[in-house]
This record gives structure tokens, sequence and C-alpha cells, in this order.
């Protein structure tokens, strides 16, 4: 299973969530089996899916789900301590582990070697932190989120691999906008 | 204190609710207040360009964002200013300790605080320059003018306003 299949997998349960996409392909992908209002795709700054997510989840009580790389955790490997010290309950970090920076041509990462984001992720003090198979995730993430007494890091481990996609067609404004009317903060649109 | 309780009581009045620190010796006073005050969200946090995610995110919460830090954390930042905060518009208020200006001792800052101010106008971010108590009470007035402008703003605080604020 690689990123696609997993996000077909998991599509049914993003549905209904605030989503943050990770820059680059895994926002295209998702963009190319579903889009959403409810989905926030970063057009730019590699690694911080997981912080936006975090910041939203802090400021509303609708649930959160940052969907972040390998590549781009190792790339701010520090919002894993800040998560494990303040994320609130309606907070979920999934991480899409394929072992390769899939969006620049699948150069391998340091999860590929001897790092264990698992490892990472308990060390810096966050709590419920799962690794899992592509298969299990999207029943990993569905409990994930009905739990809402933890937040939760979930580790999918998958495949490297990626499908051809289209750059985002949406303004930055657009995709801000929209997902702040569905929070309901935008009168307009 | 009273400076320290000057600027957090200006950026309260301007709407800033919710706040992030790296630390600086120049940004203690406010950080105490900040983690005794239970109006509003406030943590510390490792690293500026973590900081500017999680303004981020808040700010499409419905927060309004402010992270404090040194001068030195634009340089940390430039990535997540211009492809996160610049491109979706999201107004951020920076409260910075404007290390390396007169009154300083490290050599080390004088790098940074060099570039500081081009680096804005590079970025165009509107700045307020505080070096005077009386320049705080603009504080308020220009955290507003963040949300009209849909921007992040710079505060700058020189050194020589914050060193004795006991």
């Amino acid at each position: 299973m690689n990123r696609f299949d997993l996000f077909n997998n998991i599509n049914k349960i993003l549905k209904d969530n605030l989503v943050i996409c990770n820059i680059g392909l895994p926002s295209q992908e998702l963009y190319k089996i579903n889009d959403q209002p409810n989905y926030f795709y970063m057009l730019g700054s590699m690694g911080l899916s997981s912080s936006i997510g975090l910041g939203l989840s802090l400021s509303q009580k609708k649930n959160v789900i940052s969907i972040d790389g390998d590549g781009s955790i190792l790339m701010n490997m520090s919002t894993l301590a800040t998560i494990g010290n303040r994320a609130p309950p309606n907070y979920t970090l999934l991480i899409v582990d394929n072992g390769t920076y899939g969006s620049t041509g699948d150069q391998k990462t340091f999860t590929n070697e001897n790092t264990s984001l698992k490892n990472v992720a308990i060390g810096a003090g966050c709590k419920n932190v799962l690794e899992c198979s592509g298969e299990e995730t999207a029943n990993v993430l569905s409990r994930a989120i009905e739990d809402q007494s933890n937040s939760y890091v979930i580790i999918s481990k998958i495949k490297p691999g990626n499908t051809s996609t289209i750059p985002i067609p949406l303004n930055p404004i657009l995709i801000r906008d929209r997902f702040r009317k569905f929070i309901g903060l935008v009168p307009f649109l | 204190m009273k400076i320290s309780k000057k600027i957090i009581d200006n950026l309260k009045k301007g709407g800033v609710d919710f706040y992030l620190s790296v630390p600086c010796k120049l940004l203690a006073n406010m950080i105490n207040i900040l983690e005794k005050d239970k109006d509003i969200y406030y943590s510390a946090v490792p690293r500026e360009e973590e900081g500017m995610g999680i303004c981020a995110g808040a700010y499409l919460g419905n927060k309004f964002p402010c992270i404090l830090m040194q001068n030195t954390g634009i340089g940390n930042s430039i990535n997540a200013i211009t492809s996160l905060l610049q491109f979706y518009q999201i107004p951020v208020v920076f409260l910075i300790s404007y290390r390396g200006t007169a009154g300083e001792p490290v050599g080390a800052q004088v790098g940074m605080a060099r570039i500081t101010e081009d680096l804005f106008k590079i970025l165009r971010i509107p700045i307020l320059h505080c070096s005077s108590e009386k320049d705080l009470e603009k504080i308020s007035t220009f955290s507003k003018h963040a949300k009209v402008v849909e921007s992040p703003i710079a505060i700058l605080c020189d050194f020589n306003l914050m060193k004795d604020d006991k």
C-alpha cells in the first residue's frame, strides 16, 4: 500500500474532520481523490503541517487531523516535543511514513535506516503513539478520533510510490477562507 | 516589570489572545506575566519557525496570535513567513527583543541586528520600532492593523528599553 492507496482508504474518515495536509504530493493526491473545504492544503512551508494542526486544535473544539510525512517530521522534529506537552484531545497527528521524500524524487529518509519516529515521539513525551501498517491505519485512525479524551500520534508504515497529479489549482486565500467558513468563521463565500 | 506589563496590556487591548515564546532574557518578564494570565493562551515553543506554523493554525481557529522572540528568530523563519503567513495572508504579531542594538554586550547578536530592519523592508512587513516607553502606547493600534492588512507585523523593542525593566 502506498500513500495514494492509504488516502483512498481513510478518505471517509477525513471527510468529517478538519484536515491539514502536507505540502506537495500528499496534498495533490488528497485533492485528486476528493476536494473538500475542510481540507487545508499546504502550498509551502514544508515541515509545518503538524504545527498548523496543533495551533488549530488549541484554538477551537472540532477534531483536527494533521497529515504529515516522515521527511517533514524530520525537518521539524521539535514539533513532537511541543505535541508531547501541549496537544489537546481533539488533535491527531498522522505520519505517513514511506521512508522517502516522495515529492522530491523518492530520495530515502533516515526512517529507512536507523531512525524510529515512534521512539522519537515517545521520547518527546507524546502519549498514545501507535505504529501500524497502511492496511490497519483506517481502523486505528477512527478509534483515535472517536476517543474524545486523548490526543494521538499515528505512524502509518507504507510503501514508497506516488500517483500522477497536478499542482493544486486553488488560490491560497480561497483555501483559507473556505476552511474558515467550514469552521463557521467567515460569513461570506 | 513596568515596561513588560505595558507591552502585554497593549497587545491584549489590540485583541491578541494567543501567545507563544522562544525565550530571551529581555522577554523574561513578559513570559512570567503571560504564564500567569488566565485570559489568554500561552505556551513556550522550541523554535521560531515551528511557532509560525502554530500561529497560522491558531488564526485559522479564530485566535489572534503573537510570537515573542529575539530578532535572531526571524532568520530561522523566513520561509514560513513568506510561503505560509504571507501567502495565505495570516495576521501574526511578532513581538521582538531587538538584540544587537545599543547596550548589547554580546557581539554575536550584532550580525542579525544589522539586517533585521532591512529584512522586514524586503518582506514588506510593517514595523513598530519602540525605543522609549512612550512608543509602547502605539502597540494596541498597531496590532489591530495586522488584521486589516492581513499580514504579519513586527514590534521591535530596543535593548536599552528592555534591559532595566526589573
